[in-house]
């Protein structure tokens, strides 16, 4: 089952690499090039479907663990330490945490790592709470912003 | 017998006054019966006049549409009276017109049609071209390292992929080709030289026409009036020789219209048709 994703960006990869040899035989000015390059931009992007699945495949338990463990501590910091000011922070980490767990690595190419560093920064935003009160919200936020570049850029 | 008493005298005057007063209002108001009946009288004859001038002027649209029907009859008839007795002109039929003369006219209008490259623009459509390719092998290179990346590399990943995506979007300019232009300019000349010999034909077959008062074609005198406008006789040979040239290149056959529907898209062929348009209504003004 772990093989799989591998197997098939193996495949992918040896896919392009048979197209790409085709687009440099025709070279730039033949009539063939325009429909050669689409064809080969559709192998592309296969193959970066297959990379995100291979990092899907990898990343999927690490967030939903991350996730898992942001929600049980935002729960501690909230009983441990309550404070008004902080539940801004604590919050928006069990958001993320709820978004991530329900889906861990998401579907454009570059998702896979962007959650985790998302879940990562509400993680770290959850630990500092005691610290940092509602301030610590900023680093959850920097994480989703960087999450949103990564998905939407 | 001189009245004494001063009373009854000034009773008498008043008397006399009053018959007076009394007899000015009788003048006055027979006045006032005359001047209107004099107003009504004039009113009457300035209606009466009116309605003669409506009349006249109804008459008169009346007869000089009877003057246009008259003209288009006379037209009509001057034409069968020549038909009977006078040779027609023909300016449909042109043997010393070759085909191939018309294919190397409209080969010379097709290639001032096209758009021409200058110098300086193939210089530069050449370089972006080098460009285009230069970038091409670029992103084949990115794509090729794409197919050895390992999976965890992201950021080559991206890297190597923004690479590739540099040329998806964009088209490789068409490249000048040098003999287009030689032969275009070849083509030109050919076709300038060409128009100016059928031109020639065909002005002669006009003015041979005019000569020797020959019937011209319905479409021609439809299009150009029956005669060239006085002193307009040379712009106005001008202008049928176009008329006649544009039916032979673009197969016009018709017997009425001239020219044929107007061509749907713009180019050099509309500018023409328009132009001619214009033109032959000034020659049918009266």
């Amino acid at each position: 089952m772990a093989a799989e994703p591998f197997a098939r960006l193996a495949d992918r990869q040896h896919a392009l690499r048979t197209a790409l040899r085709a687009l440099r035989a025709a070279g730039p000015g033949s009539p063939d090039f325009p429909a050669l390059l689409a064809a080969t931009d559709k192998e592309v992007e296969a193959v970066l479907q297959a990379r995100r699945d291979v990092e899907a495949a990898r990343l999927t338990v690490p967030n939903r663990a991350t996730a898992a463990g942001t929600s049980v501590a935002a729960l501690v910091v909230a009983v441990g330490w309550f404070d008004a000011w902080s539940l801004l922070s604590l919050v928006l980490a069990v958001a993320t945490a709820a978004a991530v767990l329900v889906d861990p690595t998401g579907r454009t190419h570059w998702e896979p790592r962007a959650r985790t560093a998302a879940i990562s920064a509400a993680l770290l935003a959850v630990l500092l709470t005691p610290l940092l009160n509602g301030w610590a919200a900023l680093i959850t936020a920097a994480g989703i912003a960087w999450w949103a570049r990564r998905t939407l850029g | 017998m001189k009245d004494i008493d001063p009373v009854k005298a000034l009773d008498d005057k008043v008397e006399r006054l009053k018959k007076d007063v009394k007899s000015l209002g009788i003048r006055i108001d027979n006045a006032q019966t005359d001047a209107a009946q004099q107003k009504l009288s004039t009113t009457n004859q300035f209606r009466d006049t009116n309605r003669k001038i409506t009349r006249t002027g109804d008459r008169v649209t009346e007869l000089a549409e009877s003057v246009h029907r008259l003209e288009r009859l006379l037209v009509a008839l001057n034409r069968k009276v020549r038909a009977s007795e006078t040779q027609k002109a023909d300016f449909d039929t042109w043997p010393e017109v070759p085909d191939s003369l018309v294919a190397t006219i409209l080969a010379g209008q097709e290639a001032y049609a096209r758009k021409t490259f200058t110098q300086q623009e193939a210089k530069n459509t050449r370089k972006a071209i080098a460009e285009y390719d230069r970038a091409a092998l670029a992103a084949i290179d990115a794509a090729d390292a794409l197919t050895t990346l390992p999976a965890h590399a992201e950021a080559l990943w991206r890297k190597k992929y923004r690479e590739w995506r540099t040329i998806t979007g964009r088209h490789r300019p068409e490249l000048p080709d040098d003999d287009t232009h030689a032969r275009d300019t070849a083509a030109k000349a050919a076709g300038n030289e060409a128009v100016a010999r059928v031109r020639q034909t065909i002005r002669d077959r006009i003015e041979d026409a005019v000569a020797r008062d020959l019937l011209f074609p319905a479409w021609f005198e439809n299009m150009l009036g029956p005669a060239a406008p006085p002193g307009k006789a040379d712009d106005w040979l001008h202008t049928a020789t176009d008329v006649v040239l544009y039916r032979l290149l673009h197969g016009i056959t018709s017997p009425a219209d001239a020219l044929g529907p107007a061509p749907k898209e713009q180019g050099h062929r509309r500018d023409l048709h328009d132009r001619l348009v214009v033109e032959c209504a000034d020659y049918r003004k009266p």
